[in-house]
């Protein structure tokens, strides 16, 4: 429905331009890169969901049908005589004999009244040759947390595997999006905002930019950042006032290096939490829904 | 006629040794069963409840009102979830509706521009789908652009 609306406004405005008169001066509209490189891995689980899929995997286990083990291994086989070793089989019931727990009640070796466990036979130990060459080896699972995270290197891609990174420089002494001045009107804001972000972080760089759309926009007066409310009064000139447009776009390969004498001093890769003390109060809640919680 | 000579033939009891091998043949399932039959029942019993469920559980009434209250902060949490993010999408969509008219006000030009369908975009294959764990190697980091002809 969203889409369809947004369509719709996109053709009501398309068709409302036609041949108006420019105010803004072209020097004061620049596009602003909004950088990302998303999840490597699923999200963190929060505590209570953690606690929630694991009543919710016992209520599951505790309610499964009983492994139906004729099905699966063939009578008087090798394989079959190991499995039901393994197998931790419940005490059935016996006149004369006390069950605190009340009688077991016991179909095809599980107590129906409880969860049944299957315990896979222990195969034996492999040996530690050809590591990568061996097909059968053991899986060996690589940890979430990386070595940028340990050191905290903010200028890695590879830190924080679960969250979304952003791309933050220090242009002219301040912390914020990659903003590049459009210089001809004929190019997108979004080239604009790519071909800016080669110049200064060089050409080995791979990214796929949502859509040519910008998806917000910051206002300026006198090097100050207006609020919302102020950039909508009609008491600032629109002459003076200089436009940032937000263009999205994603980050697929290669690296962020800054190049020499391009007016870009540091760069880091943040996650939202992290963008706000750099880039103040007033800048960070004029984008803050545009960044991923995840 | 010759057909009514032939089943008759089938009604005949047939010598003695030829009913012996065919006892043996039936003897080597235990339920009386061929072996086809058999693989049947076998295939049948694991899709069939039968024997094999397990017993429905009894919650006292604290346990019950346990449940419901696991039950009633999951779907609570979700509820809030899935609002958080309707405001956060309708915010989006506000500050993309602004941009645009501005953009429209700011420069004609550069508005038809970025508002021009762009033909044959697609979802990029490098893009990598989250996983539990993460790869081996994290990052690609040798990129070469490919060359403009």
């Amino acid at each position: 429905m969203l889409q369809k609306a947004i369509l719709e406004t996109r053709r009501g405005l398309a068709a409302a331009v036609a041949g108006g008169v420019r105010l803004v001066p072209l020097e004061n509209i620049r596009a602003s890169l909004i950088l990302s490189r998303t999840p490597i891995v699923t999200p963190d689980m929060s505590e209570f969901d953690k606690k929630f899929y694991k009543y919710q995997e016992e209520l599951e286990r505790r309610l499964m049908w009983t492994f139906p083990k004729w099905f699966y291994f063939k009578k008087g086989t090798v394989a079959e005589r190991e499995f039901t070793k393994a197998q931790k089989y419940p005490i059935p019931s016996h006149p004369g004999v006390w069950f605190p727990k009340g009688l077991p009640d016991i179909k095809h070796g599980r107590d129906r009244r409880f969860r049944q466990d299957i315990i896979l036979p222990k195969k034996a130990p492999e040996e530690e040759s050809g590591e990568m060459e061996n097909e059968t080896r053991a899986i060996k699972l690589n940890s979430r947390i990386t070595e940028a995270d340990k050191k905290n290197d903010q200028a890695s891609l590879e830190r924080k595997l679960a969250r979304t990174l952003y791309l933050l420089v220090k242009q002219d002494g301040q912390w914020k999006f990659p903003t590049f001045p459009v210089e001809n009107e004929d190019v997108p804001l979004n080239e604009v905002a790519e071909n800016g972000l080669r110049r200064v972080g060089g050409n080995k760089i791979n990214t796929w930019n949502v859509s040519r759309t910008p998806a917000g926009i910051l206002k300026y007066s006198n090097g100050k950042l207006l609020d919302c409310e102020q950039s909508e009064s009609p008491s600032v000139k629109d002459s003076s006032i200089v436009r940032d447009y937000l263009i999205k776009s994603h980050i697929l390969a290669g690296k962020f290096v800054p190049q020499d004498k391009q007016g870009v001093e540091e760069y880091k890769w943040l996650v939202k939490e992290e963008l706000e003390p750099l880039l103040g109060k007033a800048y960070f809640s004029q984008v803050e829904f545009l960044l991923s919680k995840v | 006629m010759l057909f009514g000579i032939k089943n008759l033939r089938g009604v005949i009891p047939r010598s003695n040794s030829v009913c012996r091998i065919q006892q043996c043949r039936l003897k080597r399932s235990k339920a009386g069963l061929s072996p086809e039959a058999q693989k049947v029942v076998s295939q049948l019993s694991v899709l069939s409840a039968g024997r094999k469920m397990p017993r429905l559980i009894k919650l006292c009434n604290e346990d019950y009102v346990k449940h419901r209250t696991i039950m009633k902060a999951w779907s609570l949490e979700r509820k809030n979830k899935i609002e958080q993010q309707k405001i956060t999408l309708k915010k989006q969509y506000e500050s993309m509706k602004k941009a645009s008219e501005d953009l429209k006000f700011a420069s004609p030009k550069l508005f038809t521009i970025a508002n021009e369908h762009e033909y044959g975009k697609r979802f990029p294959l490098e893009i990598r789908i989250p996983t539990d764990y993460p790869p081996r190697q994290l990052w690609y980091y040798n990129y070469v652009p490919r060359q403009k002809k």
